[in-house]
């Protein structure tokens, strides 16, 4: 069941750079459920781990979508970091402690999309600002932060759910 | 469980460091704007750096640029002390005589002073090796100081304005009336102007000056502005005198000699005889 998961995982990396190369709907919305994935990897996994895989997938998406190296992967790095931070604040401790995966099934929708928001939150924070440079201004970041971030999540609730499935057919 | 303790915590700030320093790096790399942006904060980080060095070596440079200063408003003094007589001179008819000229300044600074006594004292830092001699006005810009009593090699030893026992010729407005000036032991930001006939009223609010009717000030320095005027005795008005001089934030003064004053004492003197 690993092995699906880490396919499943690789599917939808490729899914995001094919979002990322021909959907651009606007200068306001990047279409992103990078952060939902890192939330839903599997909780055996390391917090080093799972900064490692962010950070990989994420040049991966940047080699492969726009050739800005970096710019996925610091925002997504960030948001594996802040990960653990984020399932204690939604799902509570005991969810670490014990090593659940997080799961649509085990914690409901409602956390589950709550936890996404937060993630996507994180990511696209770093994510706008950084590819801003400086540049544009405090409004059009904030709007596109915004934008981003609630696109993001309602993207990101399928994938979660995919991603939840496949991880979580090793507890059955 | 390995996840436990401050170690774990620590490994996983530094992979996010590196792997954050990593994409940064990374990012710098490849595209310009970001590389621009990244240039930028650093310079910003840098100048930040440089700016409080640079604070640190301003101050401890601004006893060489307090010593400049004090040069250099020593100068402005004279000049503008010059053209100051020279306009009065011109005013009133009077031949066009510069009195500065007949005054030395030395620029000094305090090394020690005494404020809190009856009779208080000043120590220069300059002596007969750079030109002092007894009986030398201590002025600043804000007023006059004192008194130089006694001179060693290199260092002079003065009376303060803060001593009953020395006055000092003024005179209210720049053509007014002419009387001593000098401290009643109280506060150290007044004076009195003693022995004011009583037919003459003193407004307050007007500017004494010193009146040069001496062989150790030269005319024109303000002191200060009148203040209430008392009766004495019921002879005599005597004046407060608000001073422009702080004896509390007093450091660099200005050693005057008069280079009349040998020709005028004799002249007393032959008078005198």
């Amino acid at each position: 069941m690993r092995t699906a998961f880490f396919w499943t995982y690789l599917a939808l990396v490729a899914a995001q750079v094919i979002l990322g190369n021909f959907l651009n709907l606007s200068p306001y919305v990047v279409l992103c459920f990078l952060p939902a994935m890192i939330l839903c990897l599997p909780a055996r996994m390391s917090q080093p781990v799972v900064m490692v895989t962010a950070f990989l997938t994420g040049l991966a998406v940047d080699f492969t979508t726009h050739g800005i190296l970096g710019l996925t992967a610091s925002a997504l790095v960030l948001t594996a970091f802040c990960r653990n931070f984020i399932i204690s604040l939604v799902f509570g401790d005991e969810v670490i402690a014990r090593r659940e995966n997080v799961s649509v099934r085990k914690q409901g929708l409602p956390k589950v999309a709550l936890g996404i928001l937060l993630c996507s939150a994180v990511f696209f924070a770093a994510y706008v600002w950084i590819d801003a440079a400086g540049t544009r201004s405090f409004g059009f970041n904030f709007l596109r932060t915004l934008l981003s971030t609630l696109l993001g999540t309602l993207v990101s609730i399928p994938v979660a759910g995919l991603l939840s499935e496949e991880e979580g057919s090793i507890w059955k | 469980m390995p996840e436990a303790g401050k170690g774990y915590g620590l490994l996983n700030a530094v992979v996010f460091i590196l792997l954050e320093i990593t994409a940064v790096v990374l990012l710098g790399s490849t595209r310009g704007l970001q590389d621009i942006w990244l240039n930028r904060a650093t310079h910003r980080v840098l100048a930040s750096m440089w700016s409080g060095s640079e604070h640190v070596r301003h101050y401890f440079s601004l006893e060489r640029e307090n010593r400049e200063l004090a040069d250099e408003n020593l100068s402005l003094a004279i000049h503008l002390r010059e053209q100051g007589q020279l306009q009065l001179a011109m005013q009133y008819g009077g031949v066009s005589d510069t009195t500065a000229g007949r005054f030395r300044y030395i620029p000094a600074t305090i090394v020690k002073a005494s404020r809190n006594s009856l009779h208080n004292y000043i120590i220069l830092n300059k002596g007969r090796a750079d030109g002092v001699v007894p009986q030398s006005g201590i002025v600043t810009n804000n007023g006059v100081a004192g008194i130089v009593t006694a001179v060693d090699e290199h260092f002079c030893y003065g009376l303060t304005l803060m001593n009953p026992r020395m006055s000092v010729s003024a005179r209210i407005g720049h053509t007014g009336l002419v009387a001593p000036v000098s401290w009643n032991g109280g506060r150290s930001d007044r004076m009195r102007m003693r022995d004011i006939p009583l037919h003459r009223e003193v407004s307050p609010g007007d500017t004494v000056w010193t009146s040069g009717f001496s062989s150790v000030f030269p005319p024109d320095i303000p002191l200060g502005t009148t203040g209430k005027t008392h009766v004495v005795d019921g002879s005599v008005n005597e004046v407060d005198v608000e001073l422009f001089l702080d004896f509390g934030a007093l450091r660099f003064v200005t050693i005057v000699e008069c280079l009349d004053r040998p020709a005028i004492e004799k002249l007393e003197k032959e008078a005198g005889q």
